[in-house]
């Protein structure tokens, strides 16, 4: 019980100077081609959804932003970039389905899991709002309607 | 603990000494449960009732240097079928990195994988319990933007204590169409990875070091890829029920195909394998162990994953380690995945659009011939023998308005029940599905689905349910049962709720917990039946 009160300090402090920034990596695309993530949010707000093809949720949350993606784009600028999560064994099926559902995003693999252990092994879907490579939002979990509050969220950080 | 305690003070005391310029990151997360007796399910509370495991990540970066370690407490036991060795608390593992322009030095505990893994993977899943991250020294250079190597040695954890055997490693990456300049990316990969773990035979030819070997190539045109991958591992001693035998040696090899075709609205995919005695460890006694520790390589079952109760009472579990008494030396097999999606406005899409997923997966073994009284083996990579696991499933997809979506899913699997669980039945089985979500206004919604499986052996058919509500973004609660109303007449009912707010999530959960297999990305845990209270904690910073 001891050592409970003392994590449990310990993690509220570390609260206090969580981290805000993403680590230096590239990951590659569907495409095979090296994507540098800190070129994607230089001076622009930019999403980053984390997904795999086992995650029910997930792929609700990109079927769903999908629909309004031209509108918002269009109307104040809405990027989202999707880093799929999956491993060896479901990594072939990451283009299948985002191909297969017209999903209008850049998407990335992050197989070895190098940014989600970064991030500390959060659950998915973790949605992130980045900005000159700092973490401006974080939200886990996907429910409808939440695909709302992601685009009025993302409005809040354009200049 | 306590040095733990030490070792945050002194990254906070650095921290303020340099200023602000470093930051934290890491997690907590807490999976604890009460165990109940429960006598329906004709199940005893084991000798501690009450289990938790609990996992606080720190790490610290300060420019071009990370440190971090990982505190895990399993009290006052780990939970029901996790691997006994976690029976402890302490720093599991720790790790300094430095990373600066092309070079990434590592000296601790590291995870990697070289290709797919076939040949070498180390990662972490606290639902599976496994970590085999290796501790010692890695580093990883990158000559020029095509090509870039990775070499490592070291010994992999096996729950708070290292491996007996020591692995080694060297991979190297290259990018063909990136060094021409193409627009078709060409990506090259050979790897190799060695074991050394001394031998414990008065045989001199006993191999204390097995080496593995590696080939790949992937190549991506605009909308087709292909892959390609070949393991060969040397002979290993033959480990038969954890008694290793003299003078008994055999390799292993793997051959692993991918390719994918794919445009807007349509994605196809078809995977092959076949693999012989692939199984690779970093103890040889420890071949074949229940709680997957001190694997090596990664060989996932390539099946469709589902999500539902019924869907996932039969699931194959892939089959790498030689059996003689089973006639297993390998298996071969592989799946096809196709996505479509109807667009909006055509006759099938509607108003909406309608996607369809098929999956045809099919598991055999090798044909192998095997001498029972010198523990010898025939078999080919190329051959067939018994069907281990077959099926087909097609999932319809269709959203019908802002506030309207259902999915339906029908599944007919083959499962050999004799050779994936060591039980004495094959089975067939039909899973219908059927998933409604209603989208209520401000973020709350209802989701309902309803289950049936019909299948002819083991516990007959099966049927359940799924209500759900959410209340909000964060919360939301939900009411289940798994219905055996063929044989045992058992409900595994569940209640519970989450609430998840920014970096934090609570999950509660009351019920039964079926017994069996507990699958995550195609490798299988089996837990007992247990009853009882769960409560799970994460949170990141």
């Amino acid at each position: 019980m001891k050592n409970l009160i003392i994590l449990l300090f310990l993690i509220t402090a570390c609260q206090v100077h969580a981290q805000t920034e993403l680590p230096e990596v590239s990951l590659k695309n569907i495409k095979g081609k090296k994507i540098n993530l800190q070129e994607l949010s230089k001076d622009k707000p930019v999403v980053l959804s984390f997904w795999a093809t086992w995650c029910t949720p997930c792929m609700r949350e990109l079927d769903a932003i999908k629909e309004d993606y031209t509108e918002k784009q269009n109307e104040f600028g809405f990027e989202l970039v999707a880093i799929a999560t999956d491993d060896a064994r479901t990594k072939q099926r990451v283009k299948t389905e985002s191909l297969g559902r017209s999903w209008p995003y850049e998407i990335l693999l992050d197989t070895r899991n190098e940014i989600i252990r970064a991030l500390g092994n959060p659950q998915i879907p973790l949605t992130l709002i980045v900005k000159n490579n700092k973490i401006v939002y974080r939200h886990s979990s996907f429910t409808p309607g939440a695909e709302d509050e992601l685009f009025e969220e993302f409005q809040k950080h354009l200049n | 603990m306590k040095y733990f305690i030490y070792m945050v003070i002194i990254c906070c005391f650095t921290l303020n000494l340099y200023g602000q310029d470093g930051s934290f990151s890491g997690g907590f997360e807490s999976n604890t449960q009460w165990y109940q007796t429960d006598e329906g399910l004709g199940v005893q509370a084991p000798q501690d009732q009450l289990r938790s495991n609990n996992y606080f990540k720190l790490n610290y970066s300060y420019g071009k240097f990370t440190v971090g370690a990982q505190y895990e407490m399993y009290q006052p036991s780990p939970l029901l079928g996790y691997f006994p060795g976690y029976d402890d608390n302490g720093i599991a593992t720790y790790f300094a990195n430095f990373r600066h322009k092309n070079l990434d030095i590592t000296a601790g505990n590291f995870y990697d994988q070289f290709g797919s893994g076939l040949i070498y993977r180390s990662w972490e899943d606290h639902t599976l319990g496994v970590d085999n991250s290796i501790r010692g020294i890695r580093v990883n250079y990158q000559f020029t933007d095509y090509l870039e190597a990775t070499g490592f040695i070291g010994n992999q954890r096996t729950g708070f204590e290292l491996s007996e055997g020591t692995v080694q490693g060297l991979n190297t990456e290259f990018d063909l169409g990136g060094l021409l300049e193409l627009e078709t990316s060409i990506n090259m990969g050979a790897s190799y990875v060695g074991r050394f773990q001394e031998s414990t035979s008065p045989d001199p030819d006993f191999p204390a070091t097995v080496n593995a070997y590696s080939l790949r190539s992937d190549v991506f045109f605009s909308r087709l890829n292909v892959g390609i991958e070949y393991v060969y591992k040397e002979p290993d001693a033959y480990v038969l029920n954890g008694t290793v035998l003299n003078g008994n040696y055999s390799d292993g090899q793997a051959l692993l195909i991918n390719t994918g075709y794919a445009l807007p609205g349509l994605g196809i995919n078809a995977t092959f394998r076949a693999s012989e005695n692939m199984g690779f460890f970093s103890d040889r006694e420890a071949a074949g162990n229940a709680f997957l520790q001190q694997t090596i390589n990664f060989i996932p079952g390539y099946t469709k994953q589902s999500s539902y109760a019924v869907s996932n009472i039969y699931v194959y579990a892939p089959q790498a380690i030689l059996s003689p008494i089973e006639n297993k030396a390998g298996e071969i097999g592989g799946q096809i995945d196709v996505v479509y999606t109807a667009q909006p406005g055509t006759w099938i899409g509607g108003k909406k659009g309608t996607t369809f997923s098929f999956n045809y997966s099919n598991w055999s073994g090798l044909d192998a011939e095997f001498d029972l009284t010198d523990n010898t083996y025939e078999a080919s990579l190329f051959s067939r023998g018994e069907r281990y696991f077959e099926e087909f499933s097609l999932e319809v997809y269709k959203k019908f308005n802002d506030h309207f979506s259902t999915k339906l899913t029908g599944t007919q699997t083959y499962y050999n029940g004799v050779i994936i669980e060591g039980s004495s039945f094959e089975l067939n089985g039909t899973a219908i599905i059927a998933d409604f979500l209603y989208d209520l206004d401000q973020g709350r919604s209802i989701r309902l689905d309803v289950q049936h499986l019909s299948a002819d052996a083991d516990r007959g058919n099966w049927a359940a349910s799924t209500l759900e509500y959410a209340f909000n973004t964060s919360l939301s609660l939900y009411v289940a049962d798994l219905y055996n109303y063929d044989e045992t007449d058992i409900h595994y009912y569940s209640v519970g709720g989450s609430y998840t707010k920014g970096r934090t999530r609570v999950a509660v959960n009351y019920g039964r917990q079926r017994g069996g297999l507990i699958c995550v990305g195609g490798v299988c845990r089996f837990v007992p039946e247990n009853t009882g209270f769960t409560l799970n904690l994460s949170t990141n910073f």
